[in-house]
């Protein structure tokens, strides 16, 4: 049993939280129960599937494998950030063209990771993108339509940036 | 149909989902995000031995109130599969144990906390004692020479022993070739990303049991709670809501969701149980494990003329409502002819228990095992005999011109050119080219093979196919209401569900094509008991063809009922009406369906006599045949094996598929993709793996290999299209499909990649240890 508490604040979505947590409680527990955030899935809470993917401090890392202690003063930004932010609207619009989720469980980590992939702007192979994604099960598609969307997507952003 | 010119929305058009936006903004609503105030966590007790008797429990002081026992469910009545199957051995199933546990993880106790980890730390602190019993994890060896007895009430273990046959198998026993294997597909998890969970709470206001619950099967579900926690249906609402993936995991009435809501009866509060991983992989319905050893008789040509077959199915510790595990191993014989004109066939099956979990249904359902077991053996005949494998196999198929057939199984192949599916699947992985490159190692060091593997699928069978297998539930039909409201837009309520299929997508589709409303104009509503007719749910392949047919249906008793109207109004007869664009027209004039809608909800004043007001229509649907409508496709897969390490490389995958008429070509490419993804994993990384204790040894993600993106290739899609002949639209249902055929197409690709040492892979997953010593074992090695 744990006693122990802490007070947090961090910047979640661009807005500053202070909470009281459990020192033991997950990171992605901390968005989803605490705040409601639920765009961030558990599909295994140890670290393998990618469901539960987040950003913090610009960064992806897995929310099931961080405890909410350890984002004191961070800034976490989910599914609901990115799209509220627009940084990721051609991306959904081209999951939507190439049907590139079923189910939808895996779909936020999928996107969160696949943003990052595009914020470095350099042409990829799709191997290279296949490996970027590879750390994020999907079980229902196969991975060659969200591969097809992502792909799409950079050579978009690429094509209008130059 | 409705006389739209407009195709964009209707049968047959790539329309993109309506699901889709909630899925990709994290706004879908799953079993975990619901969110009640209140609500306590379950975790449970479980078994940490395969086999034992219990004694018992020991409880820390003070916690007595947090915890449950067998002993304290007095209300709930043990599950007890009784199909209609001679000689199927029923056994109470206890959703927590009593006496005895039967297989490592099963709940023995169900602790209640504030938190998850409040319940977990509950369930740590429990003790039950427990008298070991030895283990039985190979079904042979449980069925042939056991040193326990599971059920002891049985006198043996096996849940029931059938044999299916047709022609005269003895008549060919001189054939010329005559080919003996021995094919093992091993036990796997079903691992949909989103795990079973289960949120239950009485609703004192509706007098209801409320339950959230992850499942493809919501009225089916009712039924079976209703039953086993003796509260009538009218006082139990099951929502599904969100469901991220079943293919059939989520598709049998499971102990956690039966404790879970017993507890909130109990107690009053709303109480829900999340499954983690590991539960996942050492408590959920697992899949497949079938072993066979098959003898085919062939003329020198490769053309077969007998099989002879033993199949052992391990269907684990227990039956799962509701049907059990004896369908899985009757469809496996049935079917195990495969798209071939072979007239004798004897199959002698065992459907075995063991100290595993339950045997579940797992998109495919038996046939990977039968495809598997037949296709490899097409192709070890083709070798016996000096063919090519694509010749023989092709020779042996059953002939478009010989349609419709009757399989010596009892499949009634409906129509189709299953030839032509190799020929093109051959043809797209370039077979040709890497036959001539073949005869030496390829530049980079690694040995490639092609392979193909073929296979029909029965979808959308009705009453007379679920009777002859004995099934308990006869889920021949589905129902849909159609519901325009006063505004004209339209309402769909479907006893079916949808977790990845795109149903709210393609059932729009099929309104729009009868009603001509535009599919923004339509809503799709399912997973819940409380708004839709009663419908057995998705699964078997059954929903495009069964729910679409009933939405039709139901579409067209409104549109007769619109045109009515309409024909009032316009000033001529009914038959003169036909639907476009949302309006009714004749050559005279045109009306808005919003129109009719305002006259038939509030304006009555406007309706003719005898036509009563509102637009509801409830209709059932059920195709004309109830033997099914068969899919088929071909499968090639071109493999480069690293004969040093043992790993395998996919690197071309093509599939060629017929289903007749297609709603949406999109959402059928995206699961025929889906599907050979989730048969690659079978076929190279997904085993649950027991030792000989049965402890489970693949209990994280980390041993338990789900394929990633880099793992599947791109696969290659061929369409050819045969409408069904007595389905509406023509359609036939093609979900499972692309996971029936992969572990045997590239089992095929392996075993042709090394056919010059004669080595053969036989058994799946086949992982580098496994490819290893396959080509360690060849006879020519
Ligand atoms: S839930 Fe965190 S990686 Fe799977
Ligand atoms: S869409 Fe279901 S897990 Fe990816």
């Amino acid at each position: 049993m744990s006693d122990e508490t802490k007070t947090i604040t961090l910047t979640v979505n661009g807005e500053s939280v202070t909470k009281l947590v459990d020192a033991r409680t997950h990171l992605v527990d901390f968005l989803r129960g605490e705040l409601g955030l639920t765009g961030s899935h558990l599909g295994c809470e140890h670290g393998i599937c990618g469901a539960c993917s987040v950003r913090l401090d610009g960064d992806v890392v897995r929310g099931c494998l961080m405890l909410a202690i350890q984002a004191d003063g961070a800034s976490i930004e989910t599914v609901e950030g990115l799209t509220a932010s627009g940084e990721v609207a051609d991306l959904q619009e081209n999951f939507v063209e190439r049907d590139a989720l079923q189910c939808g469980f895996c779909t936020p980590g999928m996107l969160i990771t696949a943003a990052e992939l595009l914020r470095e702007a350099a042409p990829k192979t799709r191997e290279e993108i296949r490996e970027f994604l590879s750390g994020n099960y999907c079980r229902c598609t196969g991975y060659h339509a969200i591969v097809d969307a992502v792909e799409t997507t950079l050579t978009q952003r690429l094509e209008k940036s130059s | 149909m409705a006389n739209s010119e407009d195709k964009g929305f209707g049968v047959g058009a790539a329309l993109p989902r309506k699901e889709d936006k909630r899925l990709l903004r994290g706004k879908g609503m799953y079993v975990a995000d619901v969110d009640i105030p209140g609500t306590l966590d379950v975790a449970f007790l479980r078994s940490a031995h395969a086999h034992g008797r219990l004694g018992g429990i020991e409880i820390p002081e003070g916690m007595e109130d947090r915890v449950y026992t067998a002993a304290d469910l007095t209300r709930v009545n043990p599950v007890r599969v009784e199909p209609s199957v001679p000689g199927f051995k029923p056994a109470d199933h206890h959703p927590l144990a009593t006496d005895k546990v039967r297989f490592a993880g099963e709940c023995i106790a169900a602790c209640l906390g504030a938190n998850r980890a409040e319940a977990e730390d509950l369930a740590d602190a429990l003790i039950a004692d427990i008298e070991e019993l030895p283990a039985l994890h190979d079904p042979v060896a449980a069925r042939e020479d056991p040193p326990a007895l599971l059920h002891e009430e049985w006198g043996d273990n096996v849940y029931v022993q059938l044999d299916i046959s047709g022609g005269d198998i003895d008549s060919v026993r001189d054939a010329p070739i005559v080919v003996t294997r021995d094919y093992r597909m091993n036990r796997q998890s079903i691992a949909p990303l989103e795990p079973r969970a289960v949120l239950a709470h009485w609703d004192a206001r509706a007098e209801e049991l409320v339950v959230y619950l992850s499942t493809q099967i919501p009225h089916l579900m009712r039924t079976g709670l209703s039953q086993m926690l003796n509260l009538p249906s009218h006082q139990l609402r099951i929502i599904a809501p969100d469901v991220g993936g079943g293919f059939g995991g989520k598709a049998r009435l499971m102990p956690e969701e039966i404790v879970v809501c017993a507890i909130a009866l109990d107690t009053g509060k709303p109480v829900r149980w999340l499954e983690d991983r590991r539960e996942h992989l050492m408590a959920a319905p697992q899949a497949r494990e079938h072993i066979y050893r098959v003898t085919a008789y062939a003329d020198s040509d490769g053309i077969i003329q007998g099989i002879d077959a033993e199949l052992t199915v391990n269907a684990g510790a227990y039956a799962l409502w509701h049907s059990g595990p004896f369908m899985e191993t009757g469809m496996a014989a049935r079917n195990l002819t495969g798209p071939y004109h072979i007239e004798n066939m004897r199959c002698r099956t065992w459907t075995v228990a063991t100290n595993k979990p339950p045997l579940g249904v797992y998109r495919g359902v038996a046939r990977p095992g039968a495809c598997f077991a037949i296709e490899r053996t097409i192709d070890a005949v083709a070798r016996a005999v000096g063919r090519d494998p694509l010749d023989v196999r092709m020779a042996n198929m059953v002939p478009a011109e010989q349609m419709p057939y009757e399989a010596v199984g009892g499949m009634k192949f409906d129509n189709g050119d299953y030839p032509e599916s190799v020929r093109r699947a051959a043809e797209m992985v370039g077979y040709d080219d890497i036959r001539a490159q073949q005869g030496g190692t390829a530049v980079d060091g690694r040995v490639w093979g092609v392979g193909l593997s073929s296979y029909t699928e029965q979808t959308a069978h009705g009453a007379a196919e679920w009777t002859r297998r004995g099934s308990p539930i006869i889920p021949g039909y589905e129902s849909a209401t159609a519901r325009i409201n006063p505004d004209g837009t339209l309402v769909l309520l479907v006893g079916i569900h949808s977790h990845g299929q795109g149903m709210e997508t393609t059932l729009a589709q099929v309104a729009h094509e009868e009603l001509s409303i535009h599919p923004d104009a339509i809503t799709v509503k399912f997973g819940d008991t409380a708004i839709s007719p009663f419908g057995f749910g998705t699964f078997a392949s059954r929903s495009m063809v069964m729910s679409g047919g009933a939405v039709s249906n139901a579409c067209i008793v409104l549109r007769e009922k619109l045109a009515a109207i309409a024909a009032h109004h316009l000033q001529c007869t009914t038959e003169q009406v036909r639907f476009a664009d949302g309006e009714a027209q004749s050559d005279g004039g045109s009306i808005p369906i919003a129109e009719l809608a305002r006259i038939a909800h509030l304006r009555q004043d406007g309706l003719p006599d005898g036509v009563d007001p509102t637009l509801d229509a409830t209709a059932t649907y059920e195709p004309d045949e109830s033997t099914g409508v068969f899919s088929y496709a071909t499968h090639a897969a071109v493999v480069a094996v690293d004969p040093h390490s043992g790993a395998v490389e996919l690197v071309d995958y093509a599939v060629v598929e017929d289903c007749g008429n297609v709603v949406n070509p999109m959402i059928v490419d995206g699961q025929i993709v889906g599907g050979v993804a989730q048969g690659i994993g079978t076929a190279l990384y997904e085993e649950s793996v027991y030792d000989t204790n049965g402890q489970p040894l693949s209990t994280t993600f980390a041993d338990y290999l789900l394929p990633g993106a880099t793992e599947i290739p791109d696969i290659k899609i061929g369409h050819m299209v045969t409408p069904a002949t007595f389905t509406r639209f023509g359609l036939k249902g093609m979900g499972e499909g692309g996971a029936i055929a992969p572990p045997a197409a590239i089992g095929n690709a392996l075993s042709d990649a090394f056919a010059a040492i004669g080595a053969e892979f036989n058994e799946t997953p086949y992982t580098p240890r496994r490819v290893l010593d396959a080509l360690e074992r060849a006879p020519k090695a």
